[in-house]
């Protein structure tokens, strides 16, 4: 079965989706016929831009704003959905920042809001759509991770036990939802091209190369390629699993 | 569903039913299960990922969404308090 047919009429949900990896997902997932719903926190520059794009190639599309650490944002965010569409088959939790601060300077509010947006984000999202992928027997939810959770990296403390929360979450909830014909997958994209790390200097960004054994940075399509699998048919048999795609970094 | 969850037998028999078919329990039928039989422990034994199953089914066939862990505890007890718990929340509901 071809992509463009597995994925005619599947409802996706993508939190962060009009920017770097999120909007290459939402492309690539509208490319191949589903009909995509992507939040976004505060840049409407950036959803108007992928509005329009998505508007050019999607069978349906949505754009919602919301802050996915804030329970009624993602209640209203659902349920905006849910009106539409009736049902959602895919979550794609991928709404994520970095405050990256050596531990001394590290202030309470950079802890917080990186583990409310990106980890206490996961866990509100996934836990509106469970129960109807639970009865529907069919569901797919594909989480972020990084390898800052899987080798640690200074600076990263916030992020990187953000990240690793997001791996167990990841497998303990593939263990609640197996049985339901719902999965849940994680992610691990390593140096990709985004706004994420346009911030690193040149002598960081040739550290990384050197690291990366393929010797290039990833593209945001590279990560896309990977949740389209998972979020197939192909990986029926996949769930509680941490896909890297760091072109060998780890 | 109003008419079942009025008639106290036939909700009962209902929900002894759901629970066979939606958990496909296979050496138990209905008519084995008494209405104050725990359902979990030592009882029928089934355990917190069937509580999620139920969780599910009741609010597919009833619209009555536990939110709370406690309040679930509380109703799965045996067939006679989930279905007081039903009764109650449809009265509240009505």
């Amino acid at each position: 079965m071809s992509l463009a047919a597995e994925f005619r009429d599947k409802r996706v949900v993508i939190t962060g989706g009009t920017r770097g990896l999120g909007k290459a997902m939402a492309l690539s997932f509208a490319r191949n016929g589903a009909r995509v719903a992507v939040t976004y926190a505060s840049d409407e520059a950036s959803a108007a831009r992928t509005e329009a794009q998505l508007q050019a190639i999607a069978e349906e599309c949505m754009l919602i704003r919301a802050d996915v650490s804030v329970r009624s944002d993602v209640d209203a965010m659902i349920g905006n959905v849910l009106r539409q569409w009736e049902h959602i088959d895919i979550l794609v939790n991928n709404a994520g920042i970095i405050r990256d601060k050596l531990l001394v300077f590290l202030g309470e509010d950079d802890w917080d809001r990186v583990l409310d947006v990106n980890l206490k984000g996961t866990y509100l999202c996934s836990r509106s759509v469970v129960r109807l992928m639970i009865g529907r027997k069919f569901g797919r939810i594909i989480n972020v991770t990084s390898p800052s959770a899987l080798t640690g990296r200074a600076c990263q403390t916030n992020y990187s036990a953000s990240k690793g929360g997001i791996i167990s979450f990841t497998k303990s909830l593939a263990r609640e939802l197996a049985r339901f014909g719902v999965t849940v997958n994680a992610v691990c994209p390593g140096v990709i091209t985004t706004s994420m790390t346009e911030h690193l200097d040149d002598k960081t960004k040739e550290e990384f190369l050197k690291l990366i054994p393929m010797g290039r940075f990833g593209e945001p399509e590279d990560v896309a390629e990977a949740v389209l699998f998972l979020a197939s048919q192909r990986a029926r048999y996949i769930t509680g699993q941490i896909l890297v795609v760091d072109g060998g970094l780890t | 569903m109003k008419d079942i969850v009025n008639n106290e037998r036939t909700l009962h028999e209902f929900l002894k039913k759901m629970i066979v078919e939606t958990l496909k329990l296979e050496d138990i039928s209905a008519g084995d299960i008494d209405s104050d039989t725990p359902l979990f422990r030592e009882g029928l034994g089934l355990d917190s990922l069937d509580a999620l199953e139920l969780v599910v089914a009741i609010e597919k066939h009833f619209n009555v969404i536990i939110e709370d862990e406690n309040v679930g505890k509380q109703a799965f007890e045996s067939i006679r308090t989930l279905a007081t718990f039903i009764q109650a929340e449809y009265r509240q509901g009505a």
